[in-house]
Parts: C-alpha cells; sequence; structure tokens
C-alpha cells in the first residue's frame, strides 16, 4: 500500500528547508551549508522486531560501558586475556589520563549511536559502535514533526511510535548526571558540520548552548558567564567537541576551542561530560571485533545482535583466511572514520591489491577485514521512480540507571546506486524510521 | 534560562539592526526602482550617496542587479541579510526555532528575487518575512530582555538610517523617543549623555543629521 | 644513598602584559620507590587561585589561573629528598607499567631506530637485563651530539636521531623507543640533577620487580644523584609548565635548578 505521506515529498521538503535542516561541509576549505537530503519513504520496523534490536542494543551498550570501566580501572579484560593488551594501548582513542578516573554515576556512554544494517535475509548486524560524539538524532525528530504537518492522515492510519521524545530522553541523560548546576550543551561553533542539531537539541531540551569561551574554571568548578559577569555553576556538559580539543591543559594544547582546566574539574567529580572522555577506546574498529567477547565476558549472556563477520588479520589464522578470501572482503583502516578508509577488495586494481596486501603484512594491526553483507536494499524516490539503495540504521541508546533505546533512528541511504556509503559528508540522505506501536 | 553570553547579548542586539536594514532599505530602494524605471535613470547615484555608501555600478542595470542580491557586493541588501541570518542561526537557544525560519524564508526569497525581472514582487516577499520575524519576535519570545535587545538593534539602525536620509522631524522625533523608550528597558550598557543629546538635538529647528547618526551608532557601551 | 636540597626555579617572561594566564605546571618531586620527598615548599607569583591535584600518572600539579596582568610569571620550589633508596614498587605502579610498553607518536621508531635497536639487540643478547640496559644507553648516547636549539618539543625520536644531534629530552626518546621495541616498559621521566643548570630528562625501564632509571644524555645508570619530578609515556606527559593566556605576547622560559648534598 502507496503511503500518502510520499505523495507530499515537496510540501515536506519546502518545510526542511524552512527550518534549515542542514549539514556543513568543508569543500576545498570553504565551509558550505547543504540541506540534508530526505526520502519520505520511511524504514518501517514492525513492534516485534525492535523489541529484538532494542534488548540487543541494550545489551551490547552495557557491556561497552562496563569494558570503558574496566580499560580505565582494573582491567580485569586485559589480565584476563580476553582482549590483548596492545589493541587497548595503541588505539588512538584510550586516553592514558582518564585511567583511574571514574565519571559521575560510572557512565561512559550516555549517548550511543550504533550502526546495524540488514541483511537479504533480514538479519541485523552490527557495523559499527559510535560512542564519542555520535551525531543525527536531530533529523529524523524535525523529519516527523514536518511529515506529521504535510500529512497528518498518514500518521492516523499507521501506528507510529512519536520519536520527537528524544529531547525528553536526552534531558533525563543529561539530568542524571548532573553533579549540581546549568546544564550545557557546548559546541564548537556554527561551522561544525552538526551545529544545527547542536542548536536543536539545546532549543528542545532547554539545556544551554554554549562555546568555550563562554565556561570558565574557578577552584575546580566550571562555571557560565553571562554578560554582566555573573557565574553560574554547571554540573553537566553535553559536549559536541571531541576529546583531544576539550581541554587544551591535558588533551591537545592547542586547542583554541575547549576550556582549559575542565578535565580537572571533571576529575574532581564537579561536573559531568557527556559523553565521557577516553570512550574512543571502545569505539576503535580493532576493538569493535571483541564487542561479542566482552557481553560473554562482563554480562555472562550470549549476544544478541551480531557483528558483521570480521578477521583481525593481527591474528595470524585470520591473515591466513584475509589472504585467501581477500577479493571477497571489504578492508577497514582502523583509524578512519566517516566512510573514509574503507576499500572493497574486489574494486582494486591488481596493482592496488599487490601494494595493499604489502602495507596490510607490515601493519596488520591497523586494518580489519570484514565480509561483505548483502544488504537488503530500500526504496527511495529519485526523479518520480522508486530505486532501490543500501541503507543503514543509526539506532540511539541514552543511558540512565539503564540503558534507553530510543524508538527510531536515522536511516541513512547511499544515493549513488553503486555504493555502499552512507555518510551525509559523501552525499548521502536521510529517511525517517518508523517504529510501528501495534 | 535567563543566562545570556556577552557574545550572544551582542548578537540578539546586531540581529535587530540588519534585519531592520535589510527592511527599511528594501523599502527604500523600491521608491528609487520606480523613479529609474522612467523618470530618472541616474536616481541610483543618489540612493547610494544619500545612505552614504560608495556607488561603484556602472549603470541602472548593474545597480538593481548587485544592490539587490550580489553576495560579493557588502553593501547589497543580500550581504547585509546574511549578515542578519548568521546572527540569526546561533541564537536558537535564545530566540527559537520559529523566528529563524523567517530570516532563512527571506534568504530564499532574496536568492529568487535575484532572477526576475520585477525584482519588487521577490523583496515584497522579503519585506513579509521581515515583519512576521517581527511579529513572531513579540509574540513568541518570552524572555522580555531578549525582546528589548533585539528591538533596540533595530531602533537604532533605523535612526541611523533616517539619519543618513535626512527625514523630516516628525520621523525623526519619533524614532528617538521609540529608541529611548525601548534601551531603558534592556540590560544593554548605554551612554545617558549621548542619549540626552539625542533628544536635545531632535527637538531643535535645524536638525544635525550627522551628529544624530554619530551619536546613534556610539549609544551602546559594551 | 644521599640526602639533597634541591632548589627549582621557572620563570616565564613575556614580551607584553598578558592576563588570563591559566596554567599547569608538574614541578613537585614525588615520594616514590627511589627517593623520598622530606620537605617541599613551593611558591608561585602572580599565583591566582592555586589548587592542587595529581594526574592519571601519580604526577602532583599544580594549576591556576591568575586574572590581572602581568609580564613576568615565576615558579619556586624548595625541598630536601632522600635518593637512591630501594623501597619495594609499590602494587598500583607494578599493574601500571603496561601503558609504558608502547611507542607513542614521538617514540615510534623508523628505519634508523630500528636499525640501532638490531645493533644494540645483536650485542645485548647474552646479558643481564641491567647490563642490556647498559647497551642501549650508550649505543643512544654515542649516536648524538649533545647540542641545544637544533630540535624543539615536538621533535620525534626519529628525527632527531636522523639529524644526529639533540638534548636529554630526544636521547631519552630514543632510548624509551628502543625498550618499546622489544616491549619493555619504560617511561619518560623529568628531573634534577646534582650541581646547577636546567631541568633534565631520563628515563626509567620496568625489569619486573622495579623501575630502574638510565640517563642517556650522561650515559649513566641512575643512581643518587638525580631527583625525579614526574613520569609519563614522553615528554608530553610531563610538561613542567602549560599554559595559556590572553594577550599578544612572546613568552620566554627559563629554568634554573640547584641540587646540593647536605
Amino acid at each position: 500500500m502507496e503511503i500518502e505521506l510520499t505523495r507530499r515529498a515537496e510540501t515536506v521538503n519546502e518545510l526542511l528547508a524552512r527550518y534549515g535542516v542542514k549539514f556543513g561541509i568543508y569543500k576545498n576549505n570553504e565551509f558550505k551549508e547543504q540541506l540534508f537530503p530526505f526520502d519520505t519513504i520511511p524504514r518501517i520496523i514492525k513492534k516485534e522486531e525492535f523489541a529484538y534490536l532494542e534488548k540487543g542494543l541494550k545489551q551490547r551498550v552495557m557491556a561497552l560501558n562496563c569494558f570503558i570501566r574496566d580499560i580505565y580501572g582494573d582491567r580485569k579484560i586485559i589480565s584476563d586475556k580476553v582482549v590483548p593488551e596492545e589493541f587497548v594501548y595503541i588505539s588512538s582513542g584510550y586516553l592514558a589520563p582518564c585511567a583511574g578516573v571514574v565519571p559521575p554515576k560510572g557512565i561512559y556512554t550516555h549517548i550511543a549511536g550504533i550502526d546495524l544494517v540488514q541483511g537479504k535475509d533480514g538479519s541485523w548486524y552490527v557495523l559499527e559502535d559510535n560512542l564519542r560524539v555520535p551525531s543525527g538524532a536531530s533529523y529524523p525528530m524535525i523529519a516527523r514533526e514536518i511529515c506529521r504537518k504535510s500529512s497528518p492522515d498518514t500518521f492516523e492510519t499507521y501506528h507510529v511510535e512519536d520519536n520527537r521524545d528524544y529531547a525528553k530522553l536526552l534531558r533525563w541523560t543529561m539530568d542524571y548526571v548532573n553533579t549540581g548546576g546549568h546544564t550545557v550543551i557546548l559546541t564548537p561553533g556554527r561551522y561544525n558540520a552538526a551545529y544545527f542539531e547542536h542548536s536543536y537539541f539545546a532549543e528542545k531540551t532547554g539545556a544551554h548552548l554554549a562555546t568555550g569561551k563562554e565556561l570558565t574554571v574557578e577552584d575546580d568548578y566550571l562555571y557560565f558567564v553571562d554578560y554582566s559577569g555573573r557565574r553560574e555553576k554547571v554540573g553537566a556538559v553535553y559536549r559536541r567537541i571531541s576529546d583531544e580539543y576539550l581541554d587544551p591543559m591535558t588533551f591537545n594544547e592547542e586547542s583554541v576551542i575547549g576550556i582549559p582546566h575542565i578535565y580537572d574539574v571533571y576529575r574532581k567529580g564537579h561536573v559531568a561530560l557527556l559523553n565521557a572522555p577516553g570512550n574512543g577506546v571502545a569505539d576503535d574498529k580493532g576493538i569493535y571485533y571483541f564487542v561479542p567477547k566482552m557481553i560473554r565476558y562482563y554480562l555472562g549472556e550470549e549476544p544478541i545482535l551480531q557483528n558483521a563477520p570480521t578477521y583481525l588479520p593481527y591474528y595470524e589464522e585470520d591473515m591466513r583466511y584475509v589472504l585467501e578470501h581477500f577479493d571477497d572482503l571489504v578492508l577497514k583502516d582502523v583509524a578512519e572514520a566517516g566512510g573514509y578508509g574503507v576499500v572493497f577488495a574486489d574494486r582494486m586494481t591488481a596493482q592496488q591489491k599487490e601494494d595493499f596486501i604489502a602495507l596490510l603484512k607490515r601493519e596488520p594491526r591497523r586494518f580489519i577485514a570484514q565480509e561483505v553483507i548483502d544488504f537488503k536494499d530500500i526504496d527511495i524516490v529519485e526523479n518520480a521512480r522508486r530505486v532501490p539503495r543500501k541503507a543503514d540504521l543509526r539506532a540511539f541508546v541514552l543511558m540512565v540507571d539503564e540503558p534507553l533505546v530510543w524508538k527510531s533512528g536515522l536511516t541513512r541511504f547511499s544515493r549513488d546506486p553503486d555504493s555502499f556509503i552512507v555518510n551525509s559528508s559523501q552525499g548521502g540522505g536521510f529517511k525517517d524510521t518508523w517504529v510501528l506501536s501495534q | 534560562m535567563g543566562i545570556i553570553s556577552v557574545e550572544n547579548m551582542d548578537r540578539l542586539f546586531w540581529l535587530g539592526r540588519y534585519s531592520e536594514r535589510v527592511y527599511t532599505s528594501a523599502r527604500l530602494f523600491a521608491d528609487s526602482f520606480d523613479r529609474m524605471i522612467d523618470m530618472d535613470m541616474d536616481d541610483y547615484a543618489v540612493f547610494c550617496s544619500r545612505l552614504d555608501i560608495p556607488n561603484i555600478y556602472s549603470s541602472r542595470e548593474d545597480f538593481c542587479a548587485r544592490y539587490i542580491a550580489d553576495e560579493d557586493d557588502p553593501n547589497s541588501i543580500y550581504s547585509n541579510l546574511m549578515r542578519a541570518y548568521d546572527n540569526a542561526i546561533v541564537l536558537r537557544n535564545e530566540i527559537g526555532s520559529e523566528p529563524i525560519t523567517y530570516i532563512q524564508l527571506s534568504v530564499y526569497d532574496m536568492k529568487r528575487s535575484k532572477v526576475m525581472r520585477a525584482p519588487l514582487v521577490g523583496l515584497q516577499k522579503v519585506e513579509d518575512n521581515i515583519l512576521a520575524f517581527w511579529g513572531i519576535v513579540d509574540d513568541m519570545i518570552e524572555s522580555e530582555n531578549i525582546r528589548n535587545i533585539i528591538k533596540t538593534g533595530k531602533r537604532i539602525e533605523r535612526l541611523d538610517l533616517y539619519g543618513r536620509l535626512q527625514m523630516n522631524r516628525e520621523s525623526i522625533v519619533r524614532e528617538v523617543h521609540r529608541l529611548a523608550g525601548r534601551i531603558a528597558r534592556t540590560n544593554l550598557h548605554y551612554d545617558e549623555q549621548n542619549l540626552k543629546e539625542l533628544k536635545k538635538l531632535a527637538e531643535e529647528e535645524q536638525i544635525d543629521y550627522d551628529r544624530i547618526v554619530t551619536l546613534a551608532d556610539t549609544l551602546r557601551r559594551d | 644513598m644521599k640526602t639533597l636540597r634541591f632548589h627549582y626555579h621557572m620563570e616565564l617572561s613575556f614580551s607584553e602584559p598578558v592576563h588570563s594566564h591559566v596554567y599547569t605546571l608538574k614541578c613537585l618531586p614525588v615520594t616514590g620507590a627511589a627517593q623520598r620527598i622530606e620537605t617541599c615548599a613551593y611558591q608561585i607569583s602572580p599565583a591566582g587561585r592555586v589548587r592542587e591535584g595529581r594526574d592519571s600518572f601519580g604526577n602532583r600539579m599544580l594549576y591556576g589561573t591568575v586574572e590581572e596582568e602581568h609580564s613576568l610569571f615565576t615558579v619556586d620550589v624548595n625541598g630536601t629528598a632522600v635518593t637512591d633508596i630501594t623501597a619495594p614498587c609499590e602494587e598500583q605502579e607494578r599493574a601500571d607499567c603496561s601503558v609504558y610498553r608502547y611507542q607513542t607518536s614521538l617514540t615510534r621508531p623508523g628505519e634508523r631506530i630500528r636499525a640501532l635497536f638490531a645493533d644494540c639487540r645483536g650485542r645485548a643478547a647474552d646479558l643481564s637485563f641491567r647490563d642490556k640496559m647498559r647497551v642501549y644507553t650508550e649505543a643512544v648516547h654515542e649516536s648524538l651530539r649533545y647540542e641545544k636549539g637544533v630540535t624543539d618539543i615536538n621533535t620525534a625520536a626519529e628525527d632527531a636521531l636522523a639529524l644526529g644531534r639533540g638534548v636529554c629530552q630526544d636521547y631519552s626518546h630514543i632510548l624509551l623507543s628502543l625498550c618499546r621495541e622489544e616491549r619493555t616498559p619504560a617511561r619518560y621521566v623529568v628531573g634534577m640533577l646534582m650541581g646547577e643548570g636546567e631541568s633534565h630528562a631520563w628515563v626509567e625501564v620496568y625489569d619486573g620487580g622495579r623501575w630502574l632509571g638510565f640517563d642517556p644524555t650522561n650515559n649513566v645508570a641512575v643512581e643518587d644523584g638525580h631527583i625525579k619530578i614526574s613520569h609519563g609515556r614522553d615528554y608530553r606527559d610531563c610538561s613542567i609548565n602549560r599554559g595559556v593566556f590572553t594577550g599578544q605576547a612572546r613568552q620566554r622560559q627559563s629554568i634554573l635548578v640547584e641540587v646540593t648534598e647536605t
């Protein structure tokens, strides 16, 4: 049955433009804002299917949170030889200054963005765990608002879980760890790719949007300074800047967007930082391989969601497999993100292959290899025709006393029919994700 | 939540100034454009000199094309609109998404008017959106302080423009009083001496327009 | 075992007055397995409001903000230390040694360090841990000529070795690189030497039970003439002074250390 909404694409797009639903992008060193292409055909997830995903996502994020706490604490998973220490200490996401520092309520992964894909047979695979500053929830949130305006009938017909409660969940997450004081969303500024989202969340959660220079540290507390010089204590910072720029006194000394000594305030337990610094150690592509093992190790449970079949050339056995099945695999550089550093072996020339294999043998720790999953395509409308495209799903899991899974998600699709890369920075678009309530 | 940083206070003020500059200069342009259709094809030279912007235009057509929508001309209505936009976009937290949409819509309308043979039709839409913006500022922004800061920007800009255009005394008197009433209700720092002098100047027989412009521009002390 | 009196003086002079000067100092020696700090007092001027803390490596930190304008910032530390004691290494310190097994961006080897490593390893094959470390220390010492001003705080070990010249920081980074090539936990140490001069850097390696100090700049094993201030994975974890300030000024840092036996 055709969804009425899909006939309202023009209205929807007009409203998306009106609300400035954009992301920033740098081209030839110049900042440009682009509308984020939206496709009206939603991804629909049935109630029972989502219940399964929800269980699996909760389990996964619980285990990841345990892992980070362990790595910066007792490191039992290393001494018990489940994860080789090398993978931890060489990871660029491992931050030595985080060792021994316990965040408020022991929560590290306040907002996790777990990227999933669905295979042709319908089974779901986790592709990536984004635990640093995952972005994107604002887009389906505002798109839903606009779709409901544009086609009320659609939402009368279908029973879709309302996803506009994300702001409430986010506020709850921030308040849960707040150590006493205002709540701030810290943005690098308007020339950041996700600035729209930062400002939108601030508006919708009632948190205060600030750049680093509006915050200051005094006597181990963090303050927001208003125009009259009045200081207001800050108890939680949802920071949308990466670890290395957070505090020039502890991390990258050159950072001008951070707040000097904010890390010392955090170390003393006087402010909550969401997400916790140092989380990158768990969303490292090399560590990804070990997530199912973590679930068994920390929770004593069998993983509900599976990883895409992954090989670590670091292990000799896996290296052998990778070399034998090279053409069938996708190779990922563990240090890269955003769809960069991903190569499909079957698309390389003979020379490229030879060079790559040499590199792989020289630096086996740097790569992971994965089976290419036969994605279940999703239809989009292009030039008034429905055409199939690759798409993934970023599910958002927020942590309070237990993990909460947002009943929606960001579905990103590749506009290029031959591409598997769905990232907005590489021209992808997005869809709303409907979780049916009946 | 009632706390505003120095930067955002400044942005609110300039959002008021630039949106007013767009609105009033669009209206002034409309008058001049009308004369240029069949009365005085070189009226743009007068327009430039009155607004105190450099006349860098080679013809009526060149002026109409560039003054409205040339993004590389710093004095164009488009450039001023983009300044309003740049301030608005970072104030979502202070003013909310809805008011911003009207500035955003003005930008789209301005881009469309660039390619139109009848630019006033497009500019009319820009004006409509700015008026809607002012309306929603009044209607939706709860914080009185925020509303007053934006409006102080608006009032200062208008007095500045009216001064440059040497508008009649009634207009100047009215604008001075509106400004004086508004600025007193904000937390902005301003020069009371300047304000007194403005009020006095507006009452005088021979109005010193240059001085009024200078005083308006230096009234704020932040 | 020696009892040493130390005086550490650092000053930052600014070409123009600066304000809102935020600083973090790691300049206070700590009691550890090899030294005991008997007394230690500090003075910072202008200090603003000073806070104390410890970083994740166990180093003591002093940090604060000076709001007012100033053109000179000085730090003085006075105290006494008993060196070359052999207290057992604490449990925690033993557990923390893994992080020091791996290269950092400043110690990551290139061809030259790999070649130097292959050469030393061959020569030290049958030696005890301590003697092997002496071979490594000497090899590093021989491979550089001491010269100031040719390298800076961002010079990586491989680049310093290629240049063939450098200062204590470069010697130490190269030695760290060699140790870590064979996964021996090795850490960068900042400290003070007997006599008068600047602050110094050397290396500590973990022999499975204790951290032993080796000073490749002077080609000696660390005994009782060295007072340790801080340690970390490389220079960056131990920088004595980090700061940001407001003002268009160039800063010049000078350090004077005096260590005498009592």
